[in-house]
């Protein structure tokens, strides 16, 4: 397999401009992901996971190091690498169709096209019924998989997704954690995924890296052989799951179990 | 709950709750009311006729002017001038808005020009109105122009500076560049506040409308009022601005509202007001 991310030693250095003082978010992380795999960065708040998807997207710059996507260096924001965000960003004076079919209209694909290959993906994500509904008027899964389909649609070499469920219940969200794995097992999306949460890493992955506090640096790296697809009703009790959940658990809190973290 | 709901909302109900039978009832109810306590007021006798007119006068007066012709002519002259000095004003207010709101160069060259001509009222330029336009509709449509303007200008820039970072970086992440940035989130994102700097735009047009016509002009609404009063017809006085809130509400209800429910509204970006609070 051939690496398709490449982050090459990724440093980043906020200036405080209220406390005048430089915040060290990222130092030194390298990472490279094969094409078609899924891979979860975590780490505790604060250490730099967002910062790091986001210079990975182009939407910030690295203080040092360099981010290569499909062997051509990241200079800015691109269509090939889509970005599903925690607040699911929807454009509000856009419908669902018109809001996923948007990227294939920049790109100039005719509408009959496009409305077709949106449609293909509103049923993916299961919203058929809401195709000329706003934002406004979806709950927030919904809104959530408009978003992923939105990106997914446009076909981006990465799938870059930050904390993508947070928002949601906890029973929506295994749902929609459900859906992810077997849509990007289907599509063979490559997908970089940032979140906070052991469980969910390790459900969703086939790799998980796991990031220490600020600033963060890559403290393991872990493939996770779990079969797919995956239910939830199955893996909670599988020990597989439950080692390589109690591994990382170890990894960044030390020895002591965490509790009430949400999967 | 919430999937039954949101399918079977219609977006665009202008106003769901006054939608009974009686729909109409909800409409006139204020303005009765309002004429009700006027003519209990004039009932009164306290004042002098000439200072306090009855609605029965205003409603004579407001028959004659109309069927004379003054009314419908004036209307027309002070509709035209307040058209086209709106026109012209949001037309460079809008694009000043959006080169300033977007342009680094462009805010910190206009900013400071802005800021220092917008303390000055529109009616401050009535004498180099009239020098310039002498007196009648030039005059007054430039007055207009200057009060327009900076409604305008300013809502939009305030809708410029809160347009969700998130909106733009998730569009860029779609492969949007600056132009397609601009026209699928910046301009719909500053719809509401372009909208607000509209309706400010005409009221403060209204205002010097007014106060243009009287000092600066022959002819129009604003002159009218002025003209009655030189003859203590007070009863068409109010017919004037009676005309003015008249022409205002229509404005309103025919113009604005609908464009707002087609888009703010049906997006959800504003509501009518906030009913549990
Ligand atoms: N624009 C910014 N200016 C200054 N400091 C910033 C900025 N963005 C992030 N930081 C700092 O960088 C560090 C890493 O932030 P980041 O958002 O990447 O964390 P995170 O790992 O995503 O945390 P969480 O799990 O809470 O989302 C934090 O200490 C934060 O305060
Ligand atoms: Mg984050």
């Amino acid at each position: 397999m051939t690496d398709i991310l490449v982050a090459k030693d990724i440093s980043k250095t906020y200036f405080d401009t209220v406390a005048k003082d430089d915040v060290v978010a990222l130092s030194g992380v390298s990472l490279s992901v094969a094409a078609h795999d899924f891979v979860s960065v975590i780490g505790p708040s604060g250490c730099g996971k967002s910062t790091f998807l986001r210079i990975v997207a182009g939407l910030d710059t690295p203080t040092s190091g360099e981010i290569l996507v499909s062997g051509k260096k990241v200079s800015g924001p691109g269509a090939d690498r889509g970005m599903v965000f925690q607040e699911y960003a929807l454009l509000p004076w856009k419908t669902t169709e018109t809001n996923i079919e948007f990227g294939l209209r920049l790109k100039g694909i005719p509408k009959d096209e496009r409305r077709k290959i949106a449609h293909r993906f509103i049923e993916l994500v299961g919203l058929k019924g809401f195709e000329k509904k706003y934002p406004h008027q979806l709950s927030g899964g919904m809104r959530q998989r408009a978003a992923v389909a939105r990106v997914l649609a446009n076909n981006p070499t990465v799938l870059l997704m930050d904390e993508p469920f947070a928002a949601v219940d906890a029973m929506t969200r295994q749902r929609l954690q459900e859906e992810l794995t077997a849509i990007a097992a289907s599509e063979r999306t490559t997908v970089l995924f940032v979140t906070h949460a052991i469980e969910e890493a390790v459900f969703l992955s086939n790799r998980v890296v796991a990031l220490s506090g600020r600033p963060g640096k890559v403290i393991a790296d872990i493939r996770i052989d779990l079969p797919r697809p995956r239910r939830w009703e199955e893996l909670v009790r599988d020990q597989r799951f439950i080692a390589y959940r109690d591994e990382l658990t170890r990894c960044i809190h030390g020895n002591a179990p965490v509790h009430g973290n949400h999967a | 709950m919430s999937l039954a709901d949101t399918s079977t909302a219609s977006p665009v109900a202008p106003r769901p709750s006054h939608r009974g039978r009686f729909w109409w009832f909800s409409e006139i109810l204020p303005f009765a009311v309002g004429i009700l306590i006027w003519q209990a007021l004039s009932s009164l006798n306290v004042w002098p006729r000439v200072l306090f007119p009855s609605p029965l006068e205003v409603a004579q007066a407001f028959v004659e002017d109309i069927a004379s012709g003054v009314l419908p002519v004036n209307l027309g002259v002070s509709l035209q001038s307040l058209l086209l000095g709106f026109v012209v004003g949001a037309a460079i207010a809008v694009p000043l808005g959006y080169l300033m709101g977007l342009n680094r160069a462009g805010r910190d060259f206009f900013d400071p020009l802005v800021n220092l001509l917008q303390a000055i009222p529109g009616l401050a330029w009535i004498p180099f109105a009239i020098l310039w336009f002498g007196l009648g509709q030039g005059a007054v449509t430039f007055i207009i122009v200057m009060s327009v303007f900076f409604p305008v200008l300013h809502n939009l820039l305030t809708g410029i500076r809160m347009v969700q970072p998130v909106l733009i970086e998730a569009v860029q992440t779609l492969g949007a560049k600056r132009w397609a940035v601009i026209a699928h989130v910046i301009f719909p994102a500053t719809l509401p506040n372009l909208m607000t700097g509209i309706r400010l735009g005409i009221a403060f047009g209204f205002r010097s409308l007014v106060g243009g016509e009287m000092i600066a002009s022959t002819n129009g609404l604003g002159y009218a009022i002025f003209n009655a009063q030189q003859y203590f017809q007070s009863a068409r006085i109010v017919v004037g601005m009676l005309a003015i809130g008249i022409t205002w509400l229509i404005m309103d209800r025919f113009i604005l509202r609908p464009i707002e429910q087609r888009t703010t509204m049906r997006w959800g970006l504003v509501r009518e007001g906030i009913e549990t609070a």
